[in-house]
């Protein structure tokens, strides 16, 4: 090989890749429109973009997995909070998270209401983006215990460590269709709600509900329209804020932070077997 | 040193010496917010420590590399610099940019945009710099007439920086546009251009500090640069994989990236052939434990670590997670940190006074607690990064308990970044214990 060859290889192997690359870079371009849903980045979701960069959140989360890695991914995060939970966390997160336990806390970043409002607009564009389904799995920011399952479904994940869980295995019975749902429900329930008692997340734990919820019927202190556990649970889901449990990083002005979407996008049915479910909890 | 105005790359040093130091400081202080709790949570977040970390970390290598190169032309093109007055302005505006952004990310003045924070004003002093310096090389090479092919790979180098530099001066309104952009500078600078100059500057040493054959080394360097951009331009797809591409970018981005290897193994065999052939007979035999280190330990950091996950079916598990910053620390420092340390090296003893009974014992201690300490260091985010891949993304376990559970890999991160620390110290030590002379000497380096 000369000298002349060598160069000639640097040159056209290069010449060769660029070309490549630009006719790739191109056809994505149109592409984004529809992967991207770019019809729905309106003026809101920019400025929330806009919001995003100036307070710096890329310095500490990863967004679509790039960013740095102190603080969750919030890919997804629209899809595991409703948002009246986003505008409160983004109000003052040491409402939701003790430093102590967790040896970090994200710091109030001091936004305004409208800059609040237009951001989770913006993380909800983001999570709609067609990201090749990434992540493979919904990355959460707390919960326990989880270990894989003998369960049927894909690589299910449950709460086996949470000693007040009974054991359900059958696929065809309704609690064990209810436990997988509890994975499954878009946004998850596990995004939110453990199974191991005392360890609450962005709600309650369920751990230890069945007896909680006795103590609170017989109680004066109910104020929904439920007259026993199941209809109780039942209402939880499909109108969290009938009743909410106390707490100011589970609700505000009685609006309860869990997402009030299940009533349309579970079937009475599923409603059914996560209740059934539920019921386990004793 | 052969000509005088070589000696302007002794202030270039100087000022990424003190950057390098700095870095380290901000490097230690994000590592201990991973420990929490953090005391300075209002005053200094995370967000901001890491960010002026990295940012002084790119600030100090370019440093490195406009200093190397000022002292690098003059040597291959026989010639005096075409200004050293111009290399000292352009110095001293671009030291003036670095601190003025640095401060100003104190108050989070930025464009919040990883790795291109610097705002607009500062870019655009960049630019100026950077047209500044190519303008003084250019002249330089114009004058003397000759140009080797080292050098000319390495100007290329620079200049393409410089040309990859546009897109992240632009806004874009759909965020996955804008980061699809972003790696045209990024990942194109690390693992295209800056190639080049890494290429550059190695051909450089090896052929000073071996003597081995410059027609074959320079013809070695063409297939290399082949190589890089071969695999590297597509490779960009990498970091496309998760963000709203199509998915065509996956199995294609896959392929070529997991390429991208070739060229650093290249590389290693370069230097090891070199030295192999041509001997170690240079008095200087620190500056090649530097640069055969750089080859080497780009070898495990850019090319086996980035394998280790440039894969889509592994990607999806360990992207964004502490794996990357496993990676981005073992490449970074293998590739560039390295390289501009061979270059001080090799230069220094030309650029200074020589002290009386003067050794290389500290330079020594500092090769070799940098190694040890990058490595451990390597280590240290490469467990905390599988720990955290497997408690949070397999299991599903949520994201601040995951971290509860990797502590003790912080813990060890710390340490070994003391370590690591240390050596740099040393490093630094050494620089400015010796003072600066800029007369002529005809035997030297
Ligand atoms: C100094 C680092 C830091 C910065 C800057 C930061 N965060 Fe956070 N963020 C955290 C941490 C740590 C958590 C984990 C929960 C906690 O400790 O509050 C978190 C959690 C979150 C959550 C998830 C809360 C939940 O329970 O679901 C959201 C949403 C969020 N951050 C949004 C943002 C946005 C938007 C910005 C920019 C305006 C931002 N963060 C800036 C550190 C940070
Ligand atoms: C975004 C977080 C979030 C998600 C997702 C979520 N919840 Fe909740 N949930 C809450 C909060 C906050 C409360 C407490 C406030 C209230 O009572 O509504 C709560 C309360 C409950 C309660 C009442 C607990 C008690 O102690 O009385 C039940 C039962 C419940 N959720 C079930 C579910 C089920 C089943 C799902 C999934 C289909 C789910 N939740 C998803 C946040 C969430
Ligand atoms: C004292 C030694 C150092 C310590 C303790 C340290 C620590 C850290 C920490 C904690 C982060 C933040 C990671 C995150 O986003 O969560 C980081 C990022 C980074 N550091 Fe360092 N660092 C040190 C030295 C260095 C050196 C010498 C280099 C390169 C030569 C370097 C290059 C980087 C890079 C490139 C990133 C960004 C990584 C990414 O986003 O994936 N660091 N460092
Ligand atoms: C000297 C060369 C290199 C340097 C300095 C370097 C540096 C970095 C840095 C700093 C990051 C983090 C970027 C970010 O997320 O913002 C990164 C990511 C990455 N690098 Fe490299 N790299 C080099 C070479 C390589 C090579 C040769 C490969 C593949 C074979 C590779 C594969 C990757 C991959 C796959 C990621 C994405 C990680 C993720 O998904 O989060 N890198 N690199
Ligand atoms: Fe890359």
């Amino acid at each position: 090989m000369t000298n002349r060859q060598g160069r000639l290889f640097a040159i056209g192997s290069t010449a060769v890749a660029a070309i490549l690359f630009l006719v790739m870079t191109l056809d994505s371009h149109r592409q984004f429109p529809e992967l991207t849903n770019a019809e729905n980045i309106t003026p809101e979701v920019t400025h929330g973009k806009d919001v995003w960069h100036k307070y710096n959140c890329i310095n500490c989360h990863t967004l679509f997995g790039e960013g740095a890695y102190y603080a969750p991914d919030l890919t997804k995060i629209a899809k595991h909070r409703g948002d009246p939970y986003l505008h409160a966390y983004m109000r003052d997160p040491s409402k939701f998270y003790n430093e102590q336990k967790h040896r970090r806390l994200m710091p109030k970043q001091d936004l305004s209401e409208k800059e609040i409002k237009d951001l989770v607009t913006f993380l909800g564009w983001v999570s709609e983006v067609d990201n090749q389904g990434w992540p493979p799995r919904p990355i959460l920011v707390t919960g326990g215990m989880t270990t894989p399952t003998t369960m049927g479904g894909e690589g299910e994940i449950t709460d086996a460590d949470a000693a007040s869980v009974t054991p359900v295995d059958s696929g065809s019975d309704p609690r064990a269709l209810g436990e997988q749902l509890f994975s499954t429900a878009v946004p998850t329930c596990k995004a939110c709600h453990s199974l191991t008692p005392g360890a609450d997340g962005a709600g309650p734990s369920l751990g230890g509900l069945v007896t909680r919820t006795k103590k609170l019927l017989e109680s004066g202190d109910y104020q929904g329209e439920a007259t026993d556990v199941e209809s109780y649970l039942h209402e939880s889901i499909v109108s969290p804020s009938a009743h909410v449990v106390p707490g100011d990083m589970y609700s505000a002005g009685s609006t309860s932070f869990m997402p009030a979407s299940y009533a349309d996008s579970l079937s009475e049915k599923e409603i059914d077997q996560l209740v059934a479910f539920l019921a386990t909890l004793k | 040193m052969r000509y005088k105005s070589q000696s302007v790359a002794y202030w270039y040093f100087a000022v990424a010496m003190v950057l390098f130091g700095l870095q380290l400081v901000f490097g230690l202080l994000s590592a201990a917010k991973y420990l929490g709790p953090d005391p300075l949570l209002y005053i200094l977040p995370f967000d901001v420590t890491k960010m002026i970390h990295t940012n002084l970390l790119i600030v100090w290598v370019l440093t490195g590399f406009m200093g190397a190169t000022y002292w690098l032309i003059p040597d291959e093109s026989r010639t005096e610099l075409h200004s050293v007055k111009l290399a000292y302005v352009q110095l001293v505006l671009w030291t003036l940019m670095g601190v003025a952004t640095i401060f100003g990310y104190f108050f989070r003045y930025g464009t919040g945009n990883k790795l291109l924070e610097q705002p607009l004003p500062s870019k655009i002093v960049i630019v100026i710099c950077m047209l500044i310096f190519l303008y003084n090389i250019g002249m330089t090479i114009k004058k003397a007439g000759r140009f080797t092919t080292t050098e000319g790979v390495l100007v290329l180098g620079l200049v393409s920086s410089a040309v990859l530099f546009f897109p992240a001066l632009l806004e874009y309104g759909n965020y996955t546009v804008s980061i699809f952009y972003r790696w045209w500078t990024i990942h194109l600078w690390v693992e295209g251009v800056w190639m080049m100059i890494l290429g550059g500057f190695l051909a450089y040493l090896l052929i000073r500090l071996s003597g081995a054959d410059r027609e074959v080394m320079e013809k070695w360097l063409y297939v290399i640069v082949g190589l890089v951009f071969l695999a590297g331009i597509i490779g960009t797809a990498h970091h496309y994989y998760w963000v709203g591409v199509p998915y065509y970018w996956l199995p294609i981005g896959g392929f070529f990236s997991a390429l991208e290897p070739l060229a650093i193994v290249g590389m290693a065999m370069y230097a090891y052939g070199a030295m192999r052939r041509s001997g170690l007979s240079h008095p200087n035999v620190l500056a090649l434990h530097w640069t055969l280190g750089c080859a080497i330990f780009t070898l495990f950091g850019a090319g086996l670590l980035g394998l280790a996950h440039t894969w889509p079916s592994i990607n999806k598990w360990t992207h964004g997670t502490l794996i990357t910053a496993m990676h981005g620390h073992a490449a970074f420092y293998g590739a560039y940190a390295m390289i501009v340390l061979a270059m001080i090296t090799y230069a220094l003893p030309s650029l200074t006074h020589p002290r009386e009974n003067d050794s290389n014992v500290i330079g020594y201690w500092s090769f070799w607690l940098q190694l040890a300490g990058m490595f451990g260091m390597t280590l240290s985010f490469a467990t905390a990064g599988i720990g955290q891949v497997y408690l949070e993304r397999i299991m599903g376990m949520g994201y601040l308990d995951a971290q509860l559970k990797i502590q003790i890999h912080f813990i060890m991160l710390i340490a070994s970044a003391t370590l690591f620390t240390a050596g740099v110290g040393l490093f630094i030590f050494d620089f400015f214990r010796r003072r600066p002379r800029f007369e002529v000497e005809e035997s030297g380096s």
